[in-house]
């Protein structure tokens, strides 16, 4: 399973690179949708991949930088944060012309969404459903807006591309904003069930109240039963 | 459930400082908010500080060379510069009309001793003397007023293009995209401000206020 992940990460951490490099570099450069709907969300996904694939191992890693990065991402809303900013500047259409003309932006292009992604899934977890909704509420209606407009404008927003290279470019970032809406809500349906879940179990066993240990990562969460003061609190995260 | 505030501080100033730094870089990348896009920061940045532009040997519909700074030079005239290659069926369509009318309003309004108009391709390697010519037949180039041109050097191309802001993209069927508009460049060869296809009469009053 973890080998599963590692090689997916690797794999797609590795293409997302080489379409920066010649000579596949002419398909990012010759058209839009290689560039804005293939090669930016798969660096975002590779980055993901990373974080899903060291999962538990990157949380045994007792490095007081990460330890320092994890005391600033509670509810993982810098890990939120950091995301929402890397991909507003990456939509724009004046990035979009330098990561094609200017190497340095383009290796800067890689590394901040490479990072934004890893940065999303270290902090999905942690985020309670406001930050969730806040985020994608923010997040997706601008790449849907941002898509339909260059879909259907008969002004290049960018130098470096077609008009018609930008409409497909459009039509693939609503496909985009879709798929990720449709994955956040199938997120938020499995996290609920869960939730439910774990409020049932607390009612069936009605334990007395032990004093709980702060608990880190999936599996503890799942067994925890929780004290009354508690279960309320749990009901309402999801 | 709630963590202590404390704990919370240091989440809070780091998504603030995410927050910020994210902020800055759309300020940088967008010339503080007002250019989305590279032709909208490509034409305030000319209007706020004029570009010199470099020297190029050019060629006109007869074969003859010249220099380009010395083209600018030549009766202390204002020109308003479009770029196009002479085999375009889109946008130079619109790009020549525009020319035409600018060039119709200048004799009209008897400017032609102020202000001059010059075509350049971006296509030398098509765009010879004999292609020049025709396109000036075909627009109707009044040589007193308006001089297509092509680069003597084919080299020089690049230079000229990054020269002027233009950016090149080859499209299906062995045409090209690029950005189109009225360069105003001033006696002494340099570009002063960039206006679009459709702001002619803009272009014109800026050349001969």
């Amino acid at each position: 399973m973890r080998a599963w992940q590692a090689s997916a990460a690797g794999l797609s951490t590795a293409a997302a690179l080489t379409l920066s490099l010649p000579p596949l570099r002419s398909l990012i450069e010759q058209s839009m949708v290689w560039h804005m709907a293939v090669q930016m969300p798969l660096l975002m996904v590779a980055g993901a991949l990373f974080g899903v694939s060291c999962g538990a191992s990157c949380e045994a890693i007792r490095l007081p930088a990460l330890s320092w990065l994890r005391s600033c991402n509670h509810y993982g809303l810098s890990g939120f944060m950091l995301t929402l900013c890397v991909s507003a500047f990456w939509m724009l259409p004046t990035s979009i012309d330098r990561a094609v003309v200017l190497p340095a932006v383009d290796a800067a292009k890689l590394a901040t969404l490479w990072l934004a992604g890893l940065a999303l899934q270290r902090s999905w977890q942690p985020a309670p459903a406001a930050v969730h909704l806040f985020f994608a509420g923010f997040a997706l209606p601008m790449m849907l807006w941002l898509g339909l407009y260059m879909a259907s404008a008969d002004l290049r927003l960018c130098n470096a591309y077609t008009l018609a290279s930008q409409q497909q470019a459009g039509q693939a970032l609503v496909l985009w904003a879709g798929a990720a809406a449709m994955f956040w809500a199938a997120a938020w349906a499995r996290r609920s069930a869960r939730a439910v879940a774990v409020s049932r179990r607390v009612t069936v066993h009605a334990a007395p109240p032990s004093p709980t240990t702060p608990h880190r990562g999936r599996a503890g969460r799942r067994r925890q039963t929780l004290p009354a003061s508690q279960r309320s609190a749990a009901r309402q995260k999801w | 459930m709630a963590e202590a505030p404390t704990k919370l501080l240091p989440t809070f100033a780091a998504t603030l400082g995410v927050l910020m730094l994210g902020l800055a870089a759309l300020a940088w990348a967008t010339d503080g908010g007002r250019s989305f896009t590279t032709e909208a920061l490509r034409r305030s940045q000319v209007a706020r500080a004029p570009v010199v532009l470099p020297e190029f040997t050019v060629v006109d519909g007869l074969g003859q060379k010249q220099s380009l700074h010395g083209l600018w030079a030549a009766g202390g005239k204002v020109w308003i510069v479009d770029f196009v290659y002479t085999r375009c069926t889109t946008l130079c369509l619109a790009l020549g009309s525009s020319m035409q009318q600018l060039q119709a309003q200048i004799v009209a309004q008897g400017l032609a001793p102020r202000v001059g108009m010059v075509t350049i391709s971006f296509d030398p390697e098509h765009d010879g003397p004999a292609a020049l010519a025709a396109y000036a037949r075909r627009v109707k180039a009044n040589p007193a007023v308006w001089q297509v041109l092509s680069l003597a050097r084919p080299a020089d191309r690049r230079q000229l293009l990054d020269s002027f802001g233009i950016m090149v993209v080859p499209a299906p069927g062995g045409e090209f995209e690029h950005n189109a508009a009225l360069h105003v460049v001033s006696p002494q060869g340099q570009l002063l401000r960039i206006l679009g296809l459709d702001e002619g009469a803009q272009a014109l009053s800026f050349a001969a206020p």
